[in-house]
C-alpha cells in the first residue's frame, strides 16, 4: 500500500462500521432476545416484578446502623438506611452503600479450606476440626479473637467460654485503636467514677470544641454524628452553631469547622486546660482545681496558638449556653492521651452540660446490657500476643477482624501466630488472616446472615439492632454461630450444655425473647414467634426512652489534671499522624466503589499518600508525587507525597486503609499500611500512642503519580513553592 | 486510499456495488425487524391451548398482572403442583425438560415474547384495572401452542387503543397520550 492511511480516514471507516453494526444489531432479534429465570420456589411474600425490602444491620463497621436492603428476584440490589432505626434514621455512609460489593465480591472464600490442600473441605469435616480443637485441648489453650461489634456471636462464644472455662473472647479492631476508645472510657471512669463511652449531643450544642475527634468521617458513629452536625448547623429555629476543630492535620471535620486550629501535636492537654482556665475566669467564682495549675502564656507559646485566639475561643465557650468539648482521635493517641481526654471532659464539667441537650452524657447501654464492654486496647492485645508467642494457646479462632493487617507489625502478631498450633479463620474474604490460617471456614457475608448487634453509642435510646439474611447465601459458606453450635454438640459434655440450640436462629430467638415482657419497647408481642417476626420487620428493638446517663459533675473539676506535653518516640523531625480513611478503613479496600471514591480532603483515589505542607516540601525540594521514604523507630515505608496546605509544616500524615498483601484483586498491592511505622508505645489507658511518634523523611528520587480528582496544579499549585 | 476508493465508487461498477451493498444492508435490517416479531425458541414447547382448555385462568399462572408491572412467569414449583400428579409427566418426551428442571433444581430459561424495550414503562395492573382482558392484547390463547404476539407491539398500536379508550373525554385523552405516561 503506497498511500498513508490517516487517522482521519481510520475514524471515518470506524464510524461507518460502528453505525452499520448498530443498525444491524439494533433491529436484530439479539437485542430483544433475553432469558428469564423464574424462581424455582418463590417465597409467598414476593410478587413477580416487585422488589422485596428487608431490614437488617450494616456490618461494615461496628457502629451498627440499620439498613433496608432492596432485593429483586432474590438478588440484593441497593442498600439504604432504615428510617426507623434510632441510630441513623435512614442515612448511611459510603461504606454502608458499598456493602453490596462485599456480597458480590469475586474474591470471597467459597468453600471451607484447609491450608496446603488443593481441594475444598466439606462442612462435616470442618465441624469435626472445630469440635476436635475444642475437645482435645485444655480450655485455657483455646482463644477466640473477634471484631469490634458486640454482636450475637460474641454472646454465643462468651456463653461457651463461661461454661467450659475457655478464654473469654477478646474483641479488637483498628477503628477502635485509632479512636482510642479505651482512653475515652477510662477518662470517663476517672472523672465520673463509672467507665462508659461518652456521648456528645452535637446537634443540640451551640459551641463545639473538638480536640482531634474526626466525627464526620470515622469517629465512633460517623452517620449519627453527621446527623448531629446538621443539627448544629441548622439555623431556622435557633442560632447556627459553631465548631472549632483542634488538630495538626485538617480532616474533613476540620474542613467543615468554622475555625481550624493547627496546634502543635502533644499540646492538646495544655490547650484544653488553658481554655478551661480562661473560661473559668470569665465565668467568675473560684478557679476549679482542674485548671488551676496551667500557665496560659506557656500553653499558648508551646502549642503555637496566639493568646488572643485562646482568649477568643475561651470567651465563646464561657458565654455560650450550649458549650460542648469533644476529645478523640489522634489527640488521645499520644503518651499523655488520658490527660488530654480528662482535660477535655473537664471542660464539659465547667460548661455544666452533663445530661443536658447539647451536652455530654454516658451512652445508653443496649437493652440487655448491664455495663459497657469495650473492645480490647492495643496494650491488652500486646498481652494477648505475648501469650500466643509463649505457646499458651494451641487453638486461635479469628472472626470479624483481620489482625495480620489491623495490628501494628511491631506488636508481633505475625511471628507469635507461628506458635499457635491451629489458627482457624472464619473470614468471608481471602484476607491476610485467611492466608496465614491453617483452616478457613468461611462465614456468610453480612447480607446473607442472621444476627443482632448492640449499638454502643450514637443513639439516645438503648438499641438492639437486628440482622437477617436479605438473600440466600451464594456460596458454600456457613454461619460461624452454626459451626460453633454444631461443633459444641459434637464435642459433647460441657460444650454441648453451653450451646443447647438446634441452630443460630434458635439461639437468636432465645436471646431476643428475653425482651418479650419489656414494657417500654418500640414494639411488643404476645409470643416469642411474633416478637421475632417484628424484630426482623423493624430491624431491631429499642426502648422508647432516653437511656443516656448524666455523669455526676461533682468530682470532675476537683481533680488536678497534669498539663504535661506528650513525649514523642523516634529520632525524626516530623510529627507523624496516621488517620483512618473514611472510605477504606480496615475492610473497605476490596470494594472498587470505595477505591474510586475520592478522599474528602485530598481527592486521591486507589493509593496511599503522605500529606506534607507546601513550605516543608519547598524546603526539602519535594514536589507532588515525589516518592519519599518515611522512617520511624519501628519501620520504614516508601510512598508519594501529596502537598497539602492544611497541615502544620512540622507534621506529616498518612491514611490507614491500603497496603493489603491479600484481600482480593482490588485491594492487593496497592499503597502502604501506616501500621508498619507504629512502634510499641502506649498511653496510660493502654491505647496505642499512634500519633506519638516522630519520623524522618528521606528523598528517593523516584516519582509515582497519584490518581486524584482535582488537577495537580489546581487550586493550590500557584505560588506554593513549585517551579513554574 | 479513501480518495481512490470514492473515485472507484463513481464508476458504473462502483454504483452497482453501492446498490448491492445498500440492498444487502436493507434486507438484513428488514430480516432483523421481521425476527423481532417472531416467537423465539423456547426450552419447553408449552401448549397454552391445552392449559386454557382445562379451564385454568390466566391469572393463576401469571398473578403479577393484577398486582404490578410484570405478569411473571410461574415458578416450576407451581408447574409441579399439578404435573406431579399427572402420569404423563413421567413418560412424555415433551415434558422431560420440566421433570429434569424440577429434579435437578435448576431454573427453566424461558424467553419472554411480549416484551417492550427498557425505555417503555409498561404496567399490567393499570390495564387490568381499566377492564381490559388478557386476550385483547395477547390474542386468543385457546388456539396457541407456544405464545406468539398477535400483532406488532409498537407505539402506534399502544396509542390507537389509548386514543380509543379516551373517547370524547379531553382530560383523559391528555393523560393517556402524554409521553410521560409510558416514558418516564
Amino acid at each position: 500500500m503506497s498511500e498513508q492511511f490517516s487517522r482521519r480516514d481510520f475514524l471515518k471507516l470506524a464510524g461507518l462500521g460502528a453505525a452499520t453494526t448498530a443498525v444491524l444489531t439494533g433491529c436484530g432479534p439479539a437485542s430483544r432476545y433475553v432469558k428469564r429465570e423464574p424462581y424455582m420456589e418463590m417465597p409467598e411474600y414476593t410478587a413477580t416484578g416487585q422488589s422485596t425490602y428487608y431490614a437488617t444491620t450494616c456490618r461494615e463497621c461496628a457502629a451498627g446502623c440499620g439498613l433496608v436492603v432492596r432485593t429483586h428476584q432474590g438478588r440484593a440490589i441497593k442498600t439504604e438506611g432504615n428510617a426507623n432505626h434510632p441510630l441513623n434514621l435512614g442515612k448511611t455512609c459510603a461504606r454502608g452503600q458499598a456493602s453490596l460489593q462485599g456480597l458480590y465480591n469475586p474474591d470471597r472464600v467459597t468453600d471451607p479450606i484447609k491450608a496446603g490442600s488443593p481441594l475444598p473441605m466439606d462442612w462435616d469435616a470442618a465441624i469435626q476440626v472445630v469440635a476436635d480443637a475444642l475437645k482435645n485441648n485444655k480450655p485455657e489453650e483455646v482463644a477466640f479473637l473477634m471484631g469490634m461489634a458486640p454482636d450475637h456471636l460474641f454472646d454465643l462464644v462468651s456463653d461457651l467460654a463461661k461454661e467450659t472455662g475457655m478464654n473469654a473472647p477478646i474483641r479488637f479492631g483498628a477503628l477502635g485503636m485509632f479512636e482510642a476508645r479505651a482512653t475515652l472510657s477510662q477518662a470517663a471512669g476517672n472523672l465520673f467514677g463509672e467507665a462508659g463511652l461518652p456521648y456528645f449531643d452535637v446537634g443540640g450544642a451551640q459551641v463545639v470544641l473538638s480536640f482531634g475527634a474526626n466525627f464526620l468521617e470515622t469517629w465512633l458513629s460517623p452517620v449519627s454524628y453527621t446527623r448531629g452536625f446538621t443539627g448544629l448547623r441548622e439555623a431556622q429555629t435557633k442560632q447556627r452553631g459553631t465548631l472549632v476543630q483542634f488538630e495538626a492535620r485538617m480532616s474533613a471535620t476540620g474542613g467543615k469547622a468554622d475555625e481550624w486550629i493547627p496546634l502543635r501535636p502533644g499540646t492538646e492537654a495544655l490547650v484544653a486546660l488553658a481554655i478551661g482556665k480562661l473560661a473559668a475566669e470569665i465565668k467568675g467564682g473560684a478557679m476549679p482545681r482542674a485548671f488551676a495549675g496551667v500557665d496560659v502564656l506557656d500553653a499558648a507559646s508551646k502549642s503555637g496558638i496566639k493568646l488572643e485566639t485562646l482568649e477568643h475561643i475561651a470567651g465563646m465557650f464561657a458565654n455560650s449556653a450550649g458549650a460542648l468539648a469533644i476529645p478523640g482521635g489522634a489527640a488521645l493517641g499520644q503518651s499523655n492521651g488520658l490527660e488530654v481526654a480528662e482535660a477535655v471532659l473537664a471542660l464539659n464539667a465547667l460548661a455544666d452540660n452533663f445530661g443536658k441537650p447539647g451536652g455530654m452524657s454516658i451512652s445508653a447501654l443496649a437493652p440487655d446490657q448491664t455495663e459497657y464492654h469495650r473492645p480490647a486496647s492495643a496494650k491488652e492485645m500486646q498481652d494477648f500476643i505475648q501469650k500466643m508467642a509463649g505457646g499458651k494457646f494451641k487453638v486461635l479462632f479469628v472472626h470479624g477482624v483481620n489482625p495480620f493487617f489491623e495490628l501494628p507489625n511491631s506488636l508481633g502478631f505475625h511471628s507469635a501466630s507461628k506458635n499457635v498450633a491451629q489458627l482457624i479463620s472464619f473470614s468471608t474474604f481471602r484476607d491476610e488472616t485467611a492466608r496465614e490460617a491453617n483452616y478457613v471456614f468461611p462465614d456468610h457475608h453480612g447480607l446473607e446472615a442472621w444476627g443482632y448487634q448492640r449499638v454502643a453509642t450514637g443513639a439516645m435510646q438503648p438499641v438492639l439492632s437486628g440482622a437477617q439474611p436479605v438473600v440466600s447465601p451464594f456460596y458454600n459458606t456457613r454461619a460461624t454461630a452454626d459451626v460453633m453450635i454444631a461443633a459444641a454438640q459434637l464435642a459433647g459434655g460441657s460444650f454441648a450444655q453451653a450451646l443447647p440450640y438446634a441452630d443460630e436462629v434458635e439461639f437468636l430467638q432465645t436471646k431476643v425473647a428475653s425482651l418479650l415482657g419489656e414494657a417500654d419497647g418500640s414494639f411488643s408481642a404476645p409470643n416469642p414467634q411474633t416478637f421475632m417476626a417484628y424484630f426482623q420487620q423493624y430491624g431491631g428493638w429499642w426502648r422508647n426512652m432516653d437511656g443516656r446517663v448524666a455523669p455526676s459533675a461533682s468530682g470532675a473539676l476537683n481533680r488536678s489534671i497534669k498539663g504535661d506535653m506528650a513525649e514523642f518516640a523516634g529520632e525524626g523531625e516530623f510529627f507523624f499522624i496516621p488517620f483512618v480513611s473514611p472510605t477504606l478503613a480496615e475492610a473497605g479496600a476490596n470494594k472498587p466503589w470505595l477505591q474510586e471514591l475520592p478522599d474528602p480532603t485530598t481527592t486521591v483515589m486507589w493509593n496511599t499518600w503522605l500529606e506534607m505542607n507546601p513550605e516543608t516540601a519547598h524546603e526539602l525540594h519535594i514536589e507532588n508525587d515525589d516518592v519519599v521514604r518515611v522512617v520511624s523507630d519501628a519501620g520504614a515505608l516508601e510512598l508519594p507525597v501529596y502537598v497539602y496546605p492544611a497541615i502544620r509544616p512540622d507534621t506529616v500524615a498518612m491514611p490507614f486503609g491500603q497496603g493489603h498483601t491479600a484481600y482480593g484483586r482490588y485491594a492487593e498491592g496497592r499503597g502502604v499500611n501506616p501500621n508498619d511505622l507504629l512502634g510499641q508505645h502506649f498511653n496510660e489507658a493502654g491505647d496505642l500512642a499512634f500519633a506519638g511518634m516522630k519520623v524522618k523523611i528521606e528523598k528517593t528520587g523516584k516519582k509515582r503519580p497519584l490518581s486524584r480528582l482535582e488537577s495537580i496544579m489546581g487550586v493550590y499549585g500557584e505560588g506554593l513553592g513549585e517551579e513554574h | 486510499m479513501i480518495k481512490t476508493f470514492f473515485d472507484w465508487l463513481k464508476q458504473p461498477m462502483g454504483m452497482i456495488a453501492v446498490g448491492i451493498a445498500f440492498l444487502v444492508l436493507f434486507s438484513v435490517a428488514a430480516f432483523g425487524l421481521y425476527q423481532t416479531q417472531q416467537a423465539p425458541e423456547q426450552p419447553i414447547q408449552f401448549p397454552h391451548k391445552t392449559h386454557v382448555a382445562f379451564g385454568i385462568q390466566c391469572l393463576y399462572c401469571h398473578p403479577g398482572a393484577s398486582k404490578g408491572p410484570s405478569a411473571g412467569i410461574p415458578t416450576q414449583e407451581k408447574c409441579w403442583a399439578c404435573h406431579n400428579q399427572i402420569q404423563k409427566t413421567q413418560t412424555s418426551a415433551l415434558l422431560a425438560p420440566l421433570k429434569d428442571a424440577v429434579i435437578g433444581n435448576t431454573p427453566i430459561q424461558w424467553v419472554p415474547v411480549a416484551i417492550v424495550p427498557d425505555f417503555v414503562q409498561f404496567n399490567h395492573r393499570a390495564h387490568i384495572a381499566a377492564g381490559r382482558n388478557c386476550e385483547e392484547c395477547h390474542g386468543d390463547l385457546t388456539q396457541m401452542t407456544i405464545y406468539e404476539n398477535p400483532q406488532v407491539m409498537n407505539m402506534g398500536w399502544c396509542l390507537n387503543c389509548h386514543v380509543e379508550a379516551a373517547g370524547e373525554d379531553q382530560e383523559k385523552l391528555i393523560k393517556l397520550s402524554d409521553c410521560g405516561t409510558c416514558h418516564y
